[in-house]
């Protein structure tokens, strides 16, 4: 959220964050490098074998944390600060994953008398054999992805190729995520890769980021069910508003459209649940002086008109809110962004 | 055809794409950026920087977006 846009919005959260990541890469290397040296069939390989191995393997870590961030911050709060900042971790993934691509194009296939890229590729044409498939041309293509990913991680592509398309293309994350996946699995299969310890850390892996984004959908439609949604022509009824936290918002559902209805100061204002940056869920977040604050990244936005405060000009859908015997009704209706409509007074 | 010239070929296509994508950039970076988003005004050399690889990657989009005319950031 920012007038004008900067490489990367500074503040003490991201400089820890940062620190944090790139120390842990850091780590992750020296043990995986100074583990492998220790082994006692060390001797077998070398330190350039060891550090490729090394880097994939981390590139490897990093996609499933990057896939975790999302589910773990849906099924609890404690891990929004880990959202905050995750594009830093993916454009990170890319540099690892990178490193480690072209250390191996390098090693591999940088001494012959063929371009290495090229040898990449023709060195194995075995497509069909599952012990032999030639595994790097999965890692080239999830590697493209993410290439893809990382050079559009600014918000100037978020605002230039429109939120929906940017979601869109970001969600390709999981097809490389599934190149990555049979490119270590192929990889093993082949003879590279290592132990079979390759192949249960592959599947244990897979298991915990499905299990994570399962579980977090069936708490997110949990959430929607708790809401009952008794209809009264276009108004919605959305309980109880004695229910709703000062200064925090009940979310309805209601097809394709999610509304958060915020109470504060004696009020009650209905936007449009997704934030204009990245779609993050507003009525996960609270009001800081008087502003929706989106969990996600910051964003704010007046309740009573959907617009970010000047000199910002995002803008989100507003809704039409009324109380009746107790409950609050909201019009699924939603008016154009950014138009204002009077808070609903309690009492 | 065989696979080496095959490969080359893909190859020399991709480097033309990003070379086509390089050029686009700088006439973007100097023309087009601050026309199509009010949020680049003022941007420093930094930010620009590091939109030159979704540009060479995406050129073609933001060529389109650039003769349709974009709408200002926020608008």
């Amino acid at each position: 959220m920012a007038a004008t846009y900067k490489p990367v919005i500074w503040n003490r959260h991201k400089r820890i964050y940062d620190l944090a990541l790139v120390s842990g890469i850091a780590l992750y290397l020296t043990v995986f490098v100074g583990v492998g040296m220790a082994m006692p069939d060390s001797a077998n390989t070398s330190i350039e074998i060891l550090l490729i191995s090394a880097l994939g393997a981390c590139a490897f870590f990093m996609i499933h944390v990057v896939l975790a961030i999302g589910p773990l911050a849906r099924l609890s709060t404690k891990f929004l600060p880990l959202l905050y900042n995750r594009r830093h971790v993916g454009v990170a993934l890319f540099l690892v994953a990178l490193s480690h691509g072209a250390y191996a194009t390098i090693w591999y296939h940088g001494f012959g008398v063929l371009n290495p890229i090229v040898s990449l590729f023709v060195s194995n044409p075995r497509y069909d054999a599952i012990n032999a498939f030639p595994f790097e041309s999965l890692g080239v293509a999830a590697l493209a992805i993410l290439f893809l990913l990382a050079s559009t991680s600014h918000d100037f592509w978020l605002n230039n190729l429109s939120p929906a398309v940017w979601k869109t293309l970001h969600m390709l994350i999981y097809p490389a995520y599934g190149a990555m996946v049979m490119h270590v699995l192929l990889g093993a299969a082949s003879g590279h890769g290592g132990s079979p310890l390759y192949v249960w850390a592959t599947a244990g892996g897979f298991a915990l980021i499905s299990g994570l984004h399962i579980a977090a959908a069936l708490v997110q439609t949990s959430r929607d069910r708790a809401v009952t949604k008794q209809k009264d022509g276009d108004w919605i009824d959305a309980g109880p508003f004695a229910d709703i936290p000062e200064k925090r918002a009940r979310i309805v559902a209601i097809g394709g459209t999610s509304i958060a209805i915020f109470r504060y100061d004696g009020k009650l204002s209905a936007i449009s649940n997704f934030c204009a940056h990245q779609m993050g869920p507003l009525g996960e977040g609270c009001l800081i002086d008087g502003l929706v604050t989106c969990p996600w990244h910051g964003w704010q936005y007046d309740p009573a008109t959907g617009r970010s405060p000047a000199p910002y000009t995002e803008k989100v859908e507003t809704f039409a809110v009324r109380i009746k015997d107790g409950h609050v009704f909201v019009n699924a209706i939603p008016n154009a962004k950014g138009t204002p409509v009077a808070p609903t007074m309690i009492g | 055809m065989g696979s080496i010239e095959f490969v080359e070929m893909i190859l020399n296509g991709v480097a033309l794409f990003a070379a086509a994508g390089g050029i686009f950039a700088l006439g973007f970076l100097s023309l087009g950026l601050t026309r199509i988003d009010r949020g680049a005004s003022g941007a420093g050399v930094w930010f620009r920087l590091l939109i030159v690889p979704g540009l060479v990657a995406l050129w073609p989009l933001m060529l389109i977006r650039w003769i349709v005319g974009g709408q200002p950031h926020g608008d």
